[in-house]
């Protein structure tokens, strides 16, 4: 099972649970019979990672999901959920978004994977990566998906959050992140593998650059929102399939610039547009980048 | 005209009574929410006081959360100010606080401007002001903001200050106000931006 979590920008949503489908608009989707909203954040990270088992004729994921508009209220139904059923669960991926990040529930959620008798790969991005940083858990972590500010708050020891990063850490862009990934690791803000996203992106492991993915370059992604969750959402299908953690990464980076470049993308974009080509982009790129070429 | 008073340096630099008093005359207001927190400021400031929002110690943190840093001395004018206005925990000296990063990056394109405030951007059109876009951030009110605001012109859109919880929230509204002053000093000065700093 690959498990996603986070999120619906609707106060109104319940917590709801269940295996992710396509809703008839072909568009937006369904959990347990509830359409998602269409948004940035948790939707396009699960539209995305559906798109990607479907591809690949694996099972979809499942997700967990509650309404949460900035209270913490759907943050805290969805953590105690899991910190309650994540050994019933059991799931092989456990990939954690956009929530508000209480450190005293990661702590807790941390100590029930302990408990999962085959304990599951780890993944966090957005708020809940903020949580695991904070709490002093990403060593704990398998992947962090950090884009340039938040891999600043990564490498910051004293942060708490992106928000509060030293300035001198915000002015560098992201050729710096070499030396941030480094400092990161070396402050145990950083997972065993870091997929950094930005106008090159950067794939570590060991505070080491292992691959930099600066093609096809589309800097209008920058401005879409989405196009980080896009990527969280790809690499948490592939890791799901069996790719390893680092060639998950590299394939979702360059998978997220060439639907880009397919899609023509301005800065006005929506991210659903650059989902929909996604299939498109796996069927002619997958085979070169991966090996993987039996569809 | 907005862009002859822009001061363009990478902190805060603006006179602050509060940032020069020494560690030991400081205070922190703690809050169980930033909405609280917001709601003090607005207050104190109201009342004629120097305050400001920081990022409270690890030892009294919880998350998404901010605190009102004040002169310590004035904890009793405080405390009445806010007294039956705003919920808070406690006020307590303060014990290496951080401040809230204020480094803002102006992108511009073709047709559209992007405004970056921390890990917040959001991008206009430059014909019509017309909020397109806004992405970066991982808190909760993150998604219901990008609802809220794409699709609406910057001069009628709301304020993501009134809509946030977050400090994400709170930095996307930096943003927006920003690519406001941007809008309303006129586009003509847009291209003379390029890529820079304050």
């Amino acid at each position: 099972m690959l498990l996603i979590a986070g999120i619906v920008p609707d106060n109104e949503y319940p917590l709801t649970v269940g295996k992710v489908t396509q809703a008839e608009d072909g568009r937006s989707l369904l959990t347990d019979g509830r359409r998602i909203p269409c948004a940035q954040g948790t939707a396009a990270m699960l539209s995305t990672a559906l798109a990607v088992t479907k591809y690949l004729g694996l099972e979809a994921p499942y997700a967990v999901l509650a309404g949460d508009t900035g209270s913490g209220t759907g943050t805290r139904q969805i953590y105690n959920y899991l910190i309650k059923n994540i050994t019933k669960l059991s799931p092989q991926v456990l990939s954690l978004h956009y929530c508000l990040p209480i450190l005293t529930l990661m702590q807790q959620l941390h100590l029930a994977v302990r408990e999962v008798p085959q304990k599951p790969l780890l993944i966090a991005d957005a708020g809940s990566m903020y949580a695991a940083k904070a709490s002093g858990l990403a060593p704990q972590f398998d992947l962090f998906t950090p884009d340039a500010s938040e891999l600043a708050f990564l490498a910051d020891p004293e942060a708490i959050h992106p928000a509060y990063i030293s300035n001198y850490l915000f002015e560098g862009d992201i050729t710096k992140a070499p030396e941030f990934i480094q400092q990161a690791y070396r402050i145990n803000g950083a997972a065993k593998v870091m997929l950094v996203k930005g106008s090159v992106d950067y794939i570590a492991a060991h505070g080491q650059v292992l691959e930099k993915v600066d093609e096809p370059n589309v800097p209008e992604l920058e401005c879409m929102g989405g196009t980080g969750d896009t990527i969280t959402g790809m690499v948490s299908a592939f890791i799901y399939a069996g790719f390893a953690l680092e060639q998950a990464a590299i394939i979702s980076a360059k998978a997220n610039r060439t639907a880009g470049l397919v899609t023509k993308v301005t800065p006005a974009s929506h991210v659903g547009e650059l989902i929909q080509q996604l299939p498109r982009v796996l069927k002619e790129n997958l085979c070169s980048w991966s090996g993987l070429c039996t569809r | 005209m907005f862009w002859k008073n822009f001061n363009f340096s990478l902190t805060d630099k603006a006179p602050d009574k509060a940032a020069r008093l020494g560690d030991a005359e400081k205070g922190l207001v703690i809050f169980d929410t930033v909405e609280e927190a917001i709601k003090a400021e607005k207050i104190i400031k109201a009342a004629g006081y120097t305050c400001k929002l920081v990022a409270p110690p690890p030892r009294l943190r919880k998350g998404c959360d901010l605190a009102l840093e004040i002169n310590l001395m004035e904890q009793g004018a405080m405390e009445k100010a806010l007294q039956g206005k705003v919920i808070y925990n406690g006020i307590h000296p303060l014990n290496g606080v951080a401040e809230l990063l204020n480094a803002v990056k102006v992108t511009n394109y073709d047709e559209y401007v992007m405004v970056k405030a921390g890990n917040m951007k959001l991008v206009f059109a430059k014909k019509g002001g017309l909020i397109v876009n806004t992405s970066g951030g991982g808190c909760p009110d993150i998604p219901y903001l990008n609802i809220m605001l794409v699709g609406q012109k910057l001069s009628e859109a709301p304020r993501p200050r009134e809509m946030a919880h977050t400090l994400c929230g709170l930095m996307l509204d930096r943003a927006f106000e920003v690519a406001l002053n941007i809008w309303e000093g006129g586009m003509e000065h847009a291209a003379d931006r390029g890529n820079r700093s304050r």
